[in-house]
C-alpha cells in the first residue's frame, strides 16, 4: 500500500514538474505581434523572420477593432510589442491615443510617397488594400440579375437579400466603406444610400472578410470588401468576378505600429525594420493575401489590384481616423440604419 | 466528524513545522516577483534578498520563528494563537508589500502566501477556531481563499464595473445599454405598423391565457395571480422576440423555443431507453450521451449550415430554398436543440431510471389506461427532473457563445454581446452592464427553481432500483418513438460526416476533388496550438479534479464554519455563463500585483474554476456511496484525516477520479466562451483558432482540426471506458458524470 502511494506521489510531482514546465517559457529573444492581418500571412511571418534574426515571433490574430480594443485594455501593461497589418484608422486613432508610437523604420523613403504623406508621422504604411464589390456570376445568372456597375447601384431592389458586407461596429471594413461614400457624396446622401441599401443587405457580418464566405458558396450573390482578399478566394476556385465602383472607391492603407511601453523595444524595432523590407512584403501575396505592397522595391504581383486601373476617392486618413469622427458616424449607423426593416 | 481533535491541548510539535520550513526554502530559491507577465522558475536577480532584502529578512526570520515554535513541545492553545498572530501579521505584509510597490506577484511571493495560509490553518486548528485537525483546517483555509479569489472576487468585479465608470458611481452606462437598440428595441419607427401595442397585446392574451387556464380549474388566487404573470411574461417574451429586435429579447425568445423542445427530446430518449425492447436503441443512446462531450464548439453549427444554410446540400439543392432564412433565430435554435438535446437526457436519465415500477403496476391493476398512467403517474413523479432539464437547458441556452456567433446572422445575443462589447467596441464597463444582465437573469432563475423545487440540485443521483418491472411502451408507440431516435442519429451521422468529409475535399460544396492540403495547413500552427491547449487542459483537469474532490470532501464529511457558503459559491461558477466569467477574469485579473492576464496561468484557472463544479458533484456522488464508518474506523485508529483521505478514501475513488480527469481535460480542449477573452501570444487554444478559420472561410482547415480533435477525444473516452471497467468493483465506474 505504502508503495503504491509512494508510486502515485511520483507520477503526480512529475505531473506538477511537467506543468510548471510548461509555464515557464524559454528564455529566447522574442517578440510578441498583435496580428491583423489574414492568418496564412501572420502564420507565415514568424518562421521567415526568425530565419532572418534569429528572433522568435509569437502572435494572437485579432480584427483591427479587436486589436485597438485588446490594445486600450492592456494599456498600462501591454502583452504586444508591435501591431501588424489592418486598417490604417484604428492604427491612426491608436497612435492619437498614445497607445502607439511612431517609429521611423529603418528604409522608410523607400515606401511609397503618397502612403506616407497621407498618415504623415503616425504609424507605417505596409499596404494598400482597394475596397470594391464582388458578385458571384453563377448566381446571377441563375437569378437573372442585373449587372452591378456602382456603389448607386446597391440600391436597385432587385438586389433584395443579395448583399453582405460587415458592421462597422466590429470591422475596419465596412466603416471604410462608410467614409468612402461620404467622401464621394457627402454624410447624408451616404446614409440614405445606406439606407436604401439596407433591404438589400442579407447579413452584417462580424469580420470584414467574412462576406467572401457567403460570396463564394452563393449565399450572397454581392459582396462589399476589399479586393484583395476576394482575390485569394477567386484563386482557390470560388466563383467571384471582382468589380470596381463606377463613381470611384475607397481603400485602406494597411499599418504598422509600435506599442507604447514595449518591453522588447529592439526586437519589435528590428520586426517592423523586416517587416517592410522588399522580401517580407512578398510574403503575403505567396499566403493568398493580393494587397498592394508599401515598399516600391518590393515587386508587384499580377493578381494584385492596382490603383492605376481604377479610379480612386482621396481618402484623409487623419481625419477618418479620429475618433471624434469616427464615433458618431458609427453612432448614427447602429441607430438610424440597423434597426431598419427588411 | 467524530474525535477529530483525539490530542488536542497536550503538547506535542506541531504540523506547521513543514510548511514553516518550505516558506524559507521558497523566499530563498525562487523569484519573488516578475518584472513582466510571463513566470520565471530560476532567476537569481528576482529572489526576495535581492529585490526587497529587509522583507526576505522578516520571511527568514518568522520562518525560523515559526519553525521553533512548531518543533518544540509547547501548550497548544498559546502556540496556536501565536502561529496564527505571525502568519497572518506576515502574509498581510507581504500582500501590502506587493501592493504598495506594485510588483507582480512571482512563484517565491506565491509560495510564501501559500505557506503561510497552510500555518495560519494549522493555527486555527490548534486554537480550536476551528473544530478539525490540522489538515483539515488548513484545506478549508485554502480552499476558502482560492474560491473567494476565483470566483467570488471577478463576478464582484463585473457588477462593481457595470455601476462604477472610471472611479465613480454612475447609473448612466447602465441606462444607456440598456436603452441602446442592441439591447432591446421593440418600436421600429420605420414601419407603419406600432411594436410596441403588438408586443404588449400579445402579452395581454398571454396574461389572459393564464388567468383562465387556472380559473376553470379553480385554482388558488395565489397560483391564480402566479400563472396570469407567467402568461404574460412568456407573452411579451415571444412578442418582443418575433416583433423586436435587441439581445435581451432575443436571448429569452430562443430560450423558451430550445428550452421545451430539448426537454421533450430528452425525455423521449431517457424514456426509450428504460422501456425499449430494442438493444440498438441502448447503444446509440450511449453515443448520443458522449458526442457533446466530445464535439469541438462550433462543429454542429457549420455542419448544419453546410446541410440546412442558404445554400445548403438538402435546403437549397433539393428542395430549391432560397433564403437567408437559417441564419438568425432560426438556424441557432436548430443547432441548440441539437447540441443540448443530450444534456437534458443525461439530467432526465437519472430521474426516469429512479422511478418506482411498483407505483405504475398498482396503477394499472386498478384498470387504468397506459396514458393514464403517463400523466397521471409517471410524470408528476418526473416533474422535479423536468424542471430541473428546463432550467439546466434555459442557462445553457441563455450562456451559449459559439452558436449564436456563427448562426446567430447579425441579430445580437446576451452572451454574444458581451463579447463584441468588450472586444468590438472596447467598453469594459458595457460589457459589464451585459455580463450583470446575464448573471441577474440566470441566478433569478436558479432562485426560482430553489423556491419551486426546495433544495432539489441538479444532480439527480441513481435512488436504489425499486421492486418489480416497467411495462414495456405500446408497439405503436414503441416504433414511433424509435423513429425519432433513428432519425436523430441519422441527422447527427450526416452532420459529423459532413465535417469529416469536408476535411478531405478542396472546397466544401464547391470542388469536391480529394486533397489531404487541409491537414497540411492545419499542422502548420494548428498542431503547436493543438498541443498548447492539450496542455492547459491537462493542467486545469488535474487541478479542478484534486480540488473538487477536496471542496466535496470538506463539504460532505466535515462541520465547519461557512461550509455552505464555501458549496454555494464553488456551485456559482457552474451557473456563470462563460463570457461573463472571462470578462470577469481580464478586467479582475489585468492590474495590480494580481496580473495574470496573458499568462498560461490564468487560461488554466479559468478552466478550474469552470470544470470544478462536475468534479465536486462526481466526488459527492462517489462520497455519498462509501460509508461514513469508514472514515470512522479510520480515525478511531488515530489516523490524522489526511491518512483517511490518502488511504482510505481516494483508493475507493480512483474510477470517479480518473474519470473527473478525463472529463475535465475533455471539457477544457473544448471550451471556448471562457477563454476567448484570456488567449495571448504563445498561448493561443484551439477554439479560437478555429473560430478565426470559420470567420474567415478556411472551413476545410477548420474541418480538418475538427476532425482530428473529435477521433482524438473519442480515442481518449474509450480509453478510459476500458480502463475504469478494470478499475471498478462493480463494473461501472462512470456513474454520477453528466
Amino acid at each position: 500500500m505504502r508503495k503504491k502511494i509512494a508510486r502515485r506521489g511520483l507520477v503526480m510531482g512529475a505531473l506538477a514538474l511537467a506543468a510548471a514546465a510548461g509555464i515557464v517559457s524559454a528564455q529566447q529573444k522574442q517578440v510578441n505581434v498583435l496580428c491583423s492581418v489574414t492568418l496564412p500571412w501572420c502564420e507565415a511571418l514568424g518562421p521567415a523572420f526568425q530565419k532572418e534574426t534569429g528572433i522568435k515571433l509569437n502572435f494572437v490574430r485579432l480584427s483591427t477593432a479587436e486589436g485597438l480594443a485588446r490594445i486600450r485594455a492592456e494599456k498600462a501593461n501591454p502583452t504586444f510589442d508591435a501591431w501588424f497589418g489592418g486598417t490604417g484608422d484604428p492604427h491612426y486613432e491608436a497612435w492619437s491615443n498614445g497607445l502607439t508610437t511612431f517609429y521611423k523604420v529603418k528604409d522608410y523613403e523607400n515606401l511609397r510617397r503618397d502612403l506616407r504623406f497621407a498618415v504623415g508621422l503616425s504609424y507605417v504604411p505596409i499596404y494598400q488594400g482597394i475596397l470594391g464589390i464582388g458578385i458571384n456570376p453563377n448566381v446571377f445568372k441563375a437569378k437573372n440579375l442585373p449587372a452591378v456597375k456602382c456603389w448607386s447601384d446597391l440600391t436597385k431592389p432587385v438586389y433584395k437579400g443579395q448583399i453582405q458586407i460587415a458592421n462597422p461596429n466590429t470591422s475596419g471594413t465596412a466603416y471604410t466603406f462608410i467614409t468612402t461614400l461620404i467622401t464621394l457624396m457627402g454624410e447624408d446622401k451616404a446614409f440614405d444610400l445606406m439606407a436604401k441599401m439596407h433591404p438589400n443587405v442579407s447579413e452584417y457580418t462580424r469580420s470584414g472578410v467574412a462576406p467572401r464566405v457567403a460570396l463564394g458558396n452563393g449565399s450572397a450573390a454581392i459582396g462589399i470588401q476589399f479586393m484583395h482578399d476576394m482575390v485569394e478566394f477567386k484563386k482557390q476556385g470560388f466563383p467571384i468576378q471582382i468589380i470596381a465602383p463606377c463613381e470611384g472607391t475607397g481603400y485602406e492603407i494597411g499599418g504598422l505600429s509600435l506599442i507604447k511601453g514595449t518591453r522588447n523595444m529592439e526586437n519589435a524595432k528590428a520586426f517592423m525594420d523586416w517587416a517592410i523590407s522588399p522580401a517580407a512584403q512578398s510574403i503575403g501575396p505567396k499566403t493568398g493575401a493580393y494587397s498592394l505592397p508599401s515598399n516600391i522595391k518590393t515587386p508587384v504581383d499580377d493578381d494584385t489590384p492596382n490603383p492605376k486601373d481604377f479610379k480612386l476617392v482621396t481618402l484623409d486618413a487623419k481625419k477618418w481616423g479620429n475618433p471624434t469622427v469616427r464615433d458618431p458616424l458609427i453612432k448614427r449607423w447602429t441607430s438610424e440604419i440597423f434597426p431598419l426593416p427588411r | 466528524m467524530v474525535a477529530a481533535i483525539p490530542s488536542a491541548f497536550s503538547n506535542r510539535s506541531s504540523r506547521a513545522l513543514i510548511p514553516a520550513v518550505l516558506l524559507a526554502v521558497g523566499v530563498l530559491l525562487l523569484p519573488f516577483v516578475r518584472p513582466d507577465r510571463p513566470f520565471e522558475l530560476f532567476n537569481w536577480d528576482l529572489v526576495a534578498l535581492n529585490k526587497a532584502t529587509w522583507l526576505a529578512w522578516l520571511l527568514f526570520t518568522s520562518s525560523a520563528v515559526l519553525s521553533v515554535l512548531s518543533w518544540l513541545r509547547l501548550p497548544m492553545l498559546a502556540r496556536g494563537y501565536a502561529l496564527i498572530g505571525i502568519s497572518s501579521g506576515v502574509s498581510i505584509t507581504v500582500f501590502a508589500w506587493l501592493a504598495s510597490t506594485s510588483s507582480y506577484f512571482g512563484f517565491g511571493a506565491l509560495a510564501a502566501l501559500v505557506c503561510l495560509l497552510l500555518v495560519l490553518g494549522v493555527g486555527l486548528s490548534e486554537t480550536g477556531l476551528i473544530q478539525s485537525d490540522p489538515f483539515i483546517a488548513s484545506s478549508i483555509v485554502l480552499c476558502g481563499i482560492f474560491v473567494t479569489l476565483f470566483i467570488a472576487f471577478p463576478l464582484f468585479v463585473v457588477l462593481r464595473e457595470s455601476i462604477i465608470v472610471n472611479g465613480a458611481f454612475t447609473l448612466k452606462k447602465m441606462a444607456e445599454t440598456l436603452s441602446s437598440p442592441l439591447f432591446m428595441v421593440l418600436e421600429n419607427k420605420f414601419t407603419p405598423r406600432s411594436e410596441t401595442t403588438i408586443v404588449f397585446g400579445i402579452a395581454t392574451a398571454g396574461a389572459v391565457l393564464g388567468f383562465g387556464l387556472m380559473f376553470l380549474r379553480k385554482a388558488r388566487v395565489q397560483l391564480l395571480l402566479g400563472t396570469t404573470l407567467a402568461g404574460g411574461v412568456l407573452g411579451f417574451i415571444v412578442g418582443a422576440g418575433v416583433f423586436g429586435r435587441g439581445a435581451f429579447a432575443t436571448s429569452l425568445y430562443l430560450a423558451l423555443i430550445v428550452a421545451p423542445t430539448t426537454v421533450f427530446f430528452g425525455l423521449i430518449f431517457a424514456i426509450l431507453e428504460q422501456r425499449c425492447r430494442a438493444a440498438w436503441v441502448r447503444r446509440i443512446l450511449s453515443i448520443v450521451g458522449i458526442l457533446p462531450m466530445i464535439t469541438p464548439p462550433f462543429v454542429l453549427a457549420f455542419a448544419l449550415e453546410n446541410w440546412f444554410g442558404a445554400q445548403g446540400l438538402i435546403t437549397n439543392r433539393v428542395f430549391g430554398v432560397d433564403t437567408n432564412y437559417f441564419k438568425g433565430v432560426t438556424g441557432v435554435a436548430i443547432a441548440q436543440i441539437l447540441a443540448f438535446t443530450p444534456i437534458a437526457y443525461l439530467t432526465l436519465r437519472g430521474s426516469v431510471q429512479g422511478l418506482n415500477p411498483a407505483l405504475e403496476e398498482a396503477a394499472q391493476t386498478m384498470r387504468s389506461n397506459p396514458w393514464m398512467v403517463f400523466t397521471k403517474i409517471t410524470l408528476p413523479l418526473l416533474r422535479p427532473g423536468l424542471a430541473a432539464a428546463f432550467l439546466l437547458t434555459v442557462i445553457e441556452s441563455l450562456a451559449d457563445f459559439s452558436n449564436p456567433i456563427l448562426l446567430g446572422g447579425d441579430r445580437s445575443f446576451l452572451a454574444t454581446e458581451v463579447y463584441l462589447a468588450l472586444t468590438g467596441r472596447y467598453d469594459p464597463n458595457e460589457a459589464s452592464v451585459y455580463g450583470a444582465v446575464l448573471l441577474v437573469l440566470v441566478l433569478t432563475i436558479l432562485g426560482l427553481q430553489r423556491a419551486w423545487l426546495g433544495n432539489t440540485s441538479f444532480v439527480t443521483v441513481t435512488g436504489k432500483p425499486g421492486s418489480g418491472n416497467f411495462s414495456m411502451l405500446p408497439r405503436w408507440l414503441e416504433n414511433t418513438l424509435q423513429g425519432v431516435l433513428g432519425f436523430w442519429g441519422l441527422l447527427v451521422a450526416m452532420l459529423y460526416g459532413s465535417v469529416f468529409y469536408g476535411s478531405f475535399v478542396k472546397i466544401w460544396g464547391v470542388n469536391g476533388e480529394f486533397t489531404l492540403q487541409h491537414y497540411i495547413d492545419f499542422s502548420g500552427t494548428g498542431l503547436e496550438v493543438l498541443a498548447r491547449t492539450a496542455q492547459v487542459a491537462l493542467v486545469s483537469a488535474i487541478v479542478a479534479t484534486l480540488l473538487g474532490f477536496l471542496i466535496a470532501y470538506l463539504v460532505t464529511r466535515q462541520q465547519f464554519f461557512g461550509r455552505s457558503i464555501l458549496e454555494t459559491t464553488s456551485m456559482l461558477s457552474f451557473a456563470t455563463p462563460g463570457t461573463v466569467m472571462g470578462v470577469a477574469y481580464v478586467i479582475a485579473f489585468n492590474v495590480g500585483p494580481w496580473l495574470l492576464t496573458g499568462t498560461f496561468i490564468v487560461l488554466v484557472l479559468a478552466l478550474v474554476f469552470r470544470n470544478m463544479p462536475a468534479s465536486i458533484r462526481s466526488v459527492m456522488a462517489g462520497l455519498s456511496q462509501i460509508d461514513k464508518a469508514l472514515d470512522e474506523a479510520s480515525t478511531l485508529l488515530r489516523a490524522p484525516s489526511s491518512t483517511t483521505l490518502a488511504r482510505v478514501l481516494v483508493p475507493l475513488l480512483i474510477p470517479q477520479l480518473l474519470s473527473g480527469i478525463v472529463f475535465a481535460f475533455v471539457r477544457g480542449m473544448t471550451a471556448i466562451s471562457q477563454i476567448i477573452f484570456l488567449v495571448s501570444p504563445g498561448n493561443l487554444l484551439a477554439t479560437v483558432l478555429m473560430l478565426s478559420w470559420l470567420e474567415q472561410g478556411n472551413l476545410g482547415r477548420a474541418a480538418a482540426m475538427s476532425t482530428v480533435m473529435i477521433l482524438g477525444l473519442l480515442g481518449m473516452i474509450l480509453l478510459l471506458f476500458a480502463f475504469s471497467k478494470r478499475f471498478s468493483r462493480n463494473g461501472t465506474g462512470l456513474e454520477g458524470i453528466g
